[in-house]
């Protein structure tokens, strides 16, 4: 029996909580944004400036695409 | 800064050493950089993956719940109204039924195995890492000594953003592979000409 509550790529990682879950989509929109504009950009000194844009307009577009579903959600409820 | 010579690989062996090792076809094409920025993400997304939904979120096609192989045998179910003898197949996994002798699923019917399992197919763009992954899956999947498996399978979120980033991990493999590929074929004929 381990000692740790969470055993490392046995265990799934203990995130259960609504407010914290979304925050791993976080990584995933870096790697895609890093992987894309690497292959994009001509020069690799345009990466890292290039990424960060995409990336904040791809969080941007999530929280709206939420905003607009939950608005569609809370309508349909009403 | 000198730019590193690059070493005249043909498109078809960086498409396969992008596959084995990702980011690896840029490197052989003299695109150090991209080669990096490309394979160290896709490695750790891959990673990052295991460790938000634990190893048993790779669904290996041919292998069950428990680590053993997926079989499918016939299964004589009687007659019907009409006294038709009435067969249908069953998949077990093997060595937890008396009956479970049949053939692999994968030498069966692999192409109905893998639709069952999707993802695997986005996984497994992802290289060897996938590979070891699944064995690793395996594994985990067999009973440890308190007659449970060795390691829990993840549900809801924790699953499918695990699986979300392993299987974005292997089509932004694909990506790569094809990117490098055809920058190599653009190299080669500017060198013929």
């Amino acid at each position: 029996m381990t000692p740790l509550a969470w055993t490392p790529f046995l265990d799934p990682i203990p995130v259960w909580a609504n407010a914290v879950w979304p925050w791993l989509l976080v990584p995933l929109v870096a790697a895609v944004s890093i992987v894309y504009k690497s292959i994009k950009c001509r020069s690799m000194r345009e990466v890292p400036r290039e990424a960060t844009v995409i990336a904040v307009w791809i969080v941007l577009g999530m929280i709206a695409a939420a905003i607009v579903l939950a608005g569609v959600v809370k309508a349909l409820e009403w | 800064m000198r730019e590193p010579k690059p070493l005249m690989a043909s498109p078809p062996v960086v498409a396969v050493v992008s596959w084995l090792v990702p980011g690896a076809g840029y490197w052989l094409i003299g695109q150090r950089g991209r080669a990096l920025a490309t394979g160290l993400t896709i490695v750790v997304l891959f990673i990052l993956g295991l460790l938000v939904g634990g190893v048993r979120l790779i669904e290996v096609p041919g292998w069950g719940d428990h680590g053993q192989k997926l079989v499918a045998f016939a299964e004589d179910r009687g007659t019907d109204n009409q006294g038709r003898r009435v067969v249908s197949e069953r998949v077990v996994e093997s060595g937890t039924s008396p009956e479970s002798d049949g053939i692999w699923v994968m030498q069966k019917h692999p192409l109905d195995e893998v639709r069952n399992k999707p993802w695997s197919i986005a996984q497994i763009l992802a290289g060897p890492i996938d590979i070891a992954a699944s064995a690793a899956s395996i594994a985990a999947s067999h009973d440890g000594p308190d007659g449970r498996p060795i390691a829990a399978r993840s549900h809801s979120h924790t699953n499918e953003l695990g699986v979300l980033y392993t299987a974005v991990a292997g089509m932004l493999n694909l990506l790569v592979i094809l990117d490098a590929t055809h920058r190599a074929v653009r190299l080669s004929s500017a060198e013929d000409k």
